[in-house]
């Protein structure tokens, strides 16, 4: 991928080379960006629902977050479509973000315990909303460089990626219509102008 | 068999190579075509179809399983990047090939509109030009198959910028509208830039490549990387030097004549490489100008919803990606800088839901907003013509080898003052736009971007300030000619691709004159 200094007083020196495609702006083509080179895995992708690289108890919690993140509606949840292995995949390649996610499930356990005197995972529903809301809102707001928050803006980044790049994120909850054969184009309108 | 004297060996096989390469084989020329990558075979190659949930990393891989490796970032593979694009094709017009003549800044080309116009007409005649005729000063129309309709989120920005006065007209792309005999027509599938597979959008390995081999007088060879062209005293090229892809077994070809197409940054590198007691800073660099005068696109990014368009249900709106654009219209207002910009929009992939991570919230709302916002997203780019400037060159990283021990092209482009004026003002006037086709603007690139790589062998007619003459011919070597995006002497905000494709055409029919008369 093309990198480059973004210094505007500095000559920009791009050692990449510039995309052979449009250019995709921003989300939009970063979305895969934290996956490894990928290996010859077509059509095996079913996904694992233990941890692989997380322990159990951190796989449970890192789930119970994604669940939190994006909860059964009339479609199931994150972690009922592989998000949560998804995860698990991604962090168990990059070391950062697991000294990240280990410093982010441990201020939980002592947050909760702090307000409650339990670990976070047994806490009510609204306790653990109560918990995660402000780190979602500061997360959110982009400007805090504090560990819970990055944390948090970490798992939700993913539970995003995962959960909309799965079959039932993609075509059952957004009702993605693309990759198929039409004769003619009308446009796709569905409402008047 | 290496020693085979062809008459033409070109390296490359993307839009100027492939192109070239197959008018010379049609107008009789022995022609061979090294490419650096391997032989790929669209109909089964890529991953076309794909979705992401097929791959655990959720990434989508060029290619499919066991195919030989497309190397995406050199764009090696037969076809070049033509294989990958997204096939936009506009003409540049009088004010493109003479800008300098127009606001005072840049370089003029040594060819106008009326030189350039019948090779646009005969390539867009071979590889098919959906578009509408709009009879707009600054677009010439072209030789079109029919336009494809525009789609609903197209329709909602037409009527925000016709409040604006700003026109907003079909695309125009070399997707087939309709069938052709070889090839079919646009199934609307959406993944054009996935390389398509029934090669309705145009690629050179199958439109150019491919028939040209069946004439018998092409020779193709992939997995060919080519790392020096050797000269002669007498300053002709004498051979091309390469080395196997994969065996990395070294070889030679010769030809008569020797033409360069390996796309913009790579042809540069492949000339600076070539150092000889002739030419000790790179071949056919008497000028001192080659890798210089690098004037990528530059371009800014929005992602928004149309207002209109949020909640409803998601009808199939992918079609070919963009199906508008909106053409230049600065260069006819009072503005403080010169040269202007074109806006490409709404060519998302509805694959990609990568803003969904940035939808403010978490739970059952998060949820709603990302699926109420989905049918409403459109990203939109507008394109900015840069002026060339002595900060924005091409040069080699010797530090930094490849993967062949070959040193790296070296990028670097810095804005001046004026290009600086025109991306305000453009991000500006995409603003206007986007709020009065009631769009909620999601997010907007903090920096500038670069986006096709144009520049740094510039043709002209001045052997003093320019590598190539006005038929792409090196000026210090005669049989040397370069034809791909790096010879553009100003950039226009148009889309490269089609221009090279007819520099190519121009230049084969101007190759096989020479054959013809025994110049060479």
């Amino acid at each position: 991928m093309a990198t480059y200094s973004s210094d505007r007083r500095s000559v920009l020196k791009i050692l990449g080379a510039i995309g052979a495609t449009c250019a995709y702006p921003y989300a939009g083509d970063e979305l895969f960006a934290q996956a490894a080179p990928e290996h010859q895995h077509q059509h095996e992708a079913v996904p694992h629902d233990a941890a692989r690289f997380l322990s159990e108890a951190d796989f449970r919690t890192i789930s119970r977050i994604a669940d939190l993140i994006i909860p059964e509606t009339k479609t199931p949840a994150a972690s009922s479509v592989g998000v949560p292995a998804y995860i698990d995949m991604v962090i168990g390649r990059n070391s950062d973000q697991q000294a990240l996610v280990a410093d982010g499930l441990r201020w939980l356990d002592a947050e909760a315990g702090r307000q409650a005197g339990k670990k976070f995972i047994d806490l009510s529903e609204d306790g653990q909303i109560k918990i995660l809301e402000p780190l979602c809102e500061a997360a959110d707001a982009g400007n805090s460089l504090a560990r819970n928050v990055q944390f948090f803006a970490l798992i939700k980044k993913l539970t995003a990626d995962g959960y909309y790049t799965s079959r039932t994120g993609l075509l059952d909850e957004l009702g993605y219509t693309g990759n198929t054969v039409v004769s003619s184009f009308t446009g796709g309108c569905v409402h008047e102008h | 068999m290496a020693n085979k004297l062809y008459d033409v060996v070109v390296i490359g096989s993307g839009a100027g190579g492939g192109m070239l390469s197959a008018r010379l084989a049609g107008l009789g020329a022995e022609v061979l075509v090294l490419e650096g990558g391997p032989k790929v075979d669209t109909r089964t190659d890529f991953n076309t179809h794909a979705l992401p949930h097929e791959f655990p990393s959720r990434h989508i891989p060029i290619m499919r399983p066991g195919k030989p490796g497309y190397d995406g970032e050199r764009s090696r593979g037969l076809g070049g990047k033509t294989m990958l694009w997204n096939a936009v094709s506009l003409r540049f017009s009088q004010r493109d090939f003479k800008g300098r003549q127009h606001d005072g800044a840049g370089e003029d080309w040594p060819v106008s509109y009326a030189d350039m116009a019948p090779y646009y007409d005969s390539v867009e005649r071979e590889i098919g030009v959906c578009g509408n005729l709009d009879h707009l000063e600054d677009l010439p129309d072209g030789v079109f198959l029919p336009p494809i309709p525009m789609k609903c989120s197209d329709v909602l920005i037409k009527q925000g910028a016709a409040k604006l006065g700003i026109p907003v007209i079909h695309v125009r792309k070399a997707t087939l509208s309709r069938a052709t005999r070889t090839r079919p027509a646009c199934h609307f599938c959406g993944n054009c830039m996935a390389g398509c597979d029934v090669v309705a959008k145009y690629n050179s390995a199958d439109v150019n490549m491919y028939p040209a081999l069946k004439t018998g007088k092409l020779t193709l060879r992939p997995n060919s990387i080519v790392h020096e062209i050797a000269v002669s005293d007498e300053a002709r090229v004498s051979e091309v030097r390469y080395f196997d892809r994969e065996t990395r077994a070294e070889d030679t070809a010769r030809g008569r004549i020797t033409v360069v197409a390996c796309a913009c940054a790579q042809s540069v590198a492949l000339l600076l490489m070539s150092k000889s007691s002739r030419f000790p800073t790179g071949l056919g660099n008497s000028s001192g100008e080659l890798g210089k005068n690098f004037i990528p696109h530059i371009n800014a990014g929005f992602e928004l919803f149309l207002e209109d368009l949020i909640g409803n249900p998601q009808g199939n709106d992918e079609g070919f990606l963009d199906h508008a654009y909106i053409p230049s219209f600065m260069h006819k207002q009072k503005r403080d800088y010169p040269r202007s910009f074109g806006i490409q929009f709404n060519y998302q992939n509805k694959r990609s839901v990568g803003w969904a991570r940035s939808i403010k919230g978490m739970g059952r709302a998060y949820k709603d907003e990302v699926k109420a916002n989905y049918p409403a997203y459109v990203t939109f780019s507008p394109y900015q013509e840069m002026l060339p400037n002595r900060d924005s060159y091409i040069d080699l990283d010797y530090d930094h080898p490849d993967e062949y021990g070959l040193p790296s092209p070296r990028r670097q482009w810095k804005l001046s003052e004026t290009d600086w004026k025109l991306h305000k003002d453009m991000k500006q006037k995409c603003t206007d736009i986007l709020l009065a086709s009631k769009a909620k603007i999601h997010s907007v690139s903090s920096e500038p971007t670069p986006n096709h790589e144009i520049g740094g062998c510039r043709m002209g007619t001045d052997p003093k300030t320019t590598v190539l003459n006005a038929f792409c011919r090196s000026h210090d070597v005669p049989n040397l000619y370069v034809v791909d995006a790096s010879v553009f002497p100003s950039s226009s905000e148009k889309n490269p691709t089609l221009t090279i494709m007819a520099l190519a055409a121009r230049t084969a029919e101007h190759i096989a004159d020479r054959l013809k008369k025994g110049e060479v």
